[in-house]
């Protein structure tokens, strides 16, 4: 289906429901529909065409048009296009239909914008806090614009956070908030029976920083690329990337060629640590050091390889709206290719070794499943969809920086498990040496130090602009309205761990409790990445409020065993 | 089964011991490379108080107070992020971005404060002291007026 087939087909079938549409930038159609029409149209969307979901975003849009708009965004990957339903609510009592029914995949990002803007959604299956802290007191909501970015309310201790009853018969096993093979905190609440895991809750988001609000509220447009590029500590440079590709979107600047290239090889450098760092991780998990022993040795080097062409070894700070902040030189070339030639040397004999490890296969196949159906319910997205056997890669999908003229691949494996995603990860390092190869070719035609384009024109106010970058984890979408004052009005990330960790939900289910951090693990999580929104005050005397109830129920349910047996 | 094993043997033979007993003894190809990003330092003498770092630093951490005809500039470098945009945008180089990066202190107010004093002259024109390469940098701060 075309773009123009997508839009006669929702004319056709909402009706009235159906307002207008736009195209400001080529491939990002907005379809603006009446708040009843919601349902009907996501569920067109998603039963009847190839759309698949990304995310939700609210935006107080109160001084603009009277209104809060909640945008619903799809992607035609095979077509390379965008579409975004646009619905209004009320700007005195926002409530609009939810559209988790029709697709799971919507239930964070719905619960999110309640939390932080308010809006209300109607027949919602789990209602509950997301982003704010248990301390946090009702009503208030931190993203509206009428919330000064640096309040801080007062805390109000007595909203418990409503965990999910024991199923009969289990037994609740905590995993976090701090959980030694976790890297961060989060906490899984695994309902057991026996050996096997039933059921799971999750309560995360104890990390917020406030990003977004201080892009929206505080920092300037090339302030933020800085901070974005924080969100992660180790694909930190996918959101520095998409962010300025929003704004360039947004504004029709143009970046030069050479800029595009010196982006792709810092993004492939990028994946090939962040495979590395991943492989030794997983291997270290299920008791396998040698693995992390030697990837992490051998991901040393390109650590030292981007602290010399950035200057830095991660946070490499190279963006600007407009193109990069410094130059790969011809003369280093040479040394960088090497560099990554004996690497790509390492990786294939580490391949070569893993892959017919019979221990290794053991433990990861047949764990962890997730289906292609259960995929698109879920919106899973990168190594996770692809060891399911769905061809999704941004970089193919919706070509940016220099993609569209490098040849690589889009890996995919058809087990939907543990092993399929180690797999595809492995691959798609090989593919990443390819293309990084391809760019340093290119460097070598272009001519040296036409890396940044000169800014003119202020951004224009009330543009509106999508991006999508490949991260390690899977696609990163930002999605920006620009403001007047040198910064967005609104700018909200959606990272891969997003949508890929309440998937876990249905991961687990049946499984070993042992085999639960593997598998939560090959989802390659990044809690810091899916923490990034609001101010948050995650004060310890809420965590305290946890571990006590957590020891209380924990020592309490192994009384009652101890009392049966 | 067995011959995989043995090939991830062979890795980790090949390599053996890799890792010093840092800060005892540093690996020299992990040292700091010449353009590396370390603790800024500021050269108070080249300095004229524009305050265009002030006007880009991502941490907003570079504070300018007035007094009569004296600026300072002071940079609560604890919250740095070794971006180097201040002295990528400071017309005179005053400031250049260092290779120190163990930083670790128990002083941190003494250790990480910077501060330089400038003598300002009236300014007679549009009272900002340079352009910017774009408007995404434009001086908010303007410069000297009495
Ligand atoms: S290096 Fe960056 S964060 Fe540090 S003072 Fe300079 S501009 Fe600010
Ligand atoms: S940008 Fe340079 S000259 Fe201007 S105030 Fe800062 S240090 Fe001084």
């Amino acid at each position: 289906m075309t773009k123009q087939d997508i839009v006669q087909f929702l004319k056709a079938q909402l009706g009235k429901g159906y307002l207008r549409h736009s195209e400001p930038i080529p491939g990002q159609v907005w379809v603006e529909i009446r708040p009843e029409a919601t349902v009907q149209a996501v569920e067109l969307l998603h039963r009847q065409t190839d759309a698949r979901y990304l995310m939700s975003v609210g935006s107080d849009e109160r001084e603009l048009k009277d209104r809060f708009g909640v945008y619903h965004l799809f992607t035609f990957d095979q077509q390379h296009f965008f579409v975004t339903l646009d619905v209004s609510a009320d700007p005195k009592k926002p409530r609009l239909p939810s559209i988790t029914p029709v697709i799971a995949g919507a239930n964070w990002s719905e619960r999110e914008i309640r939390d932080l803007l308010g809006v209300e959604f109607d027949g919602h299956p789990d209602p509950r806090r997301l982003v704010l802290s248990d301390d946090w007191p009702q009503g208030v909501h931190p993203l509206r614009r009428d919330f000064d970015y640096s309040a801080k309310p007062p805390s109000k201790p007595e909203n418990a956070y409503p965990f999910k009853d024991n199923p009969p018969g289990t037994t609740v096993v905590a995993m976090g908030p701090y959980f030694p093979v976790f890297e961060e905190a989060t906490y899984f609440r695994l309902y057991v029976e026996g050996e096997q895991v039933v059921d799971v809750d999750y309560r995360g988001f104890y990390a917020h920083r406030g990003i977004e609000k201080l892009g929206d509220a505080s920092l300037t447009y090339n302030q933020i690329p800085f901070i974005a590029e924080r969100i992660c500590g180790i694909c930190g440079f996918v959101h520095n990337v998409s962010f300025c590709k929003l704004v360039e979107h947004a504004s029709g600047i143009t970046v030069p060629r050479r800029a595009d290239y010196i982006r792709v090889i810092m993004l492939e450098l990028e994946r090939i640590h962040s495979h590395a760092l991943w492989l030794g991780v997983a291997g270290h998990i299920i008791g396998f050091d040698t693995v992390l022993m030697q990837t992490w040795r051998m991901r040393e080097p390109i650590m030292w390889l981007c602290e010399k062409l950035t200057g830095n070894r991660k946070t490499y700070g190279m963006n600007l709206i407009g193109g990069v902040r410094r130059d790969i030189p011809k003369a280093l070339v040479p040394e960088i290719r090497k560099k990554i030639q004996a690497m790509d040397k390492e990786w294939r004999a580490v391949l070569d070794a893993v892959k017919d490890d019979t221990t290794l296969r053991m433990r990861l196949e047949k764990v962890g499943i997730l289906t292609k159906d259960q995929c698109h319910e879920w919106a899973a997205v990168g190594p996770v969809a692809r060891a399911a056997d769905l061809p999704m890669d941004a970089r193919k999908d919706h070509p940016y920086c220099a993609y569209d003229a490098v040849d690589f691949k889009v890996i995919t494996a058809d087990s939907n498990d543990v092993w399929g995603r180690t797999i595809v990860r492995i691959l798609e390092t090989i593919e990443s040496f390819k293309i990084v190869y391809q760019s340093l070719d290119a460097l070598m035609e272009l001519p040296e130090g036409d890396i940044i384009t000169e800014i003119r024109e202020d951004i224009p106010a009330g543009r509106i602009a999508i991006s999508a970058v490949e991260a390690p984890r899977g696609e990163d979408v930002h999605f920006l309205l620009t403001g007047g004052d040198n910064r967005p009005y609104r700018w909200r990330v959606r990272c891969p761990t997003y949508p890929n960790l309440p998937t876990v939900q249905v991961m687990v289910k049946g499984e070993q409790v042992a085999d639960v951090p593997i598998i939560l693990g090959s989802i390659d999580p990044c809690f810091s990445c899916t923490e990034r929104m609001e101010v948050c005050d995650v004060s310890t005397g809420s965590i305290k409020v946890y571990s006590q109830e957590e020891l209380f129920n924990w020592t309490k349910n192994r009384r009652e065993r101890f009392e049966t047996v | 089964m067995f011959l995989s094993k043995l090939k991830e043997a062979v890795i980790c033979f090949k390599h053996l011991r890799v890792t010093f007993p840092y800060p005892l003894k540093r690996n020299p190809e992990a040292l700091p490379q010449p353009d590396f990003r370390g603790r800024p330092r500021i050269d108070a003498a080249k300095c004229i108080g524009c305050a265009g770092c002030a006007n880009v630093c991502p941490s907003r951490l570079i504070i300018v107070t007035d007094r009569k005809a004296v600026r300072r500039l002071d940079f609560y470098l604890e919250r740095c992020t070794y971006c180097g945009r201040c002295a990528e945008v400071c017309p005179e180089g005053a400031i250049t971005m260092t290779g120190e990066f163990e930083t670790a202190t128990d002083r941190v107010h003494d250790d990480m404060h910077l501060s330089a004093e400038v003598y300002m002259g009236t300014c007679q024109r549009c009272g900002r002291c340079f352009e910017t390469r774009t408007t995404l940098d434009r001086m908010m701060t303007t410069g000297f007026r009495t």
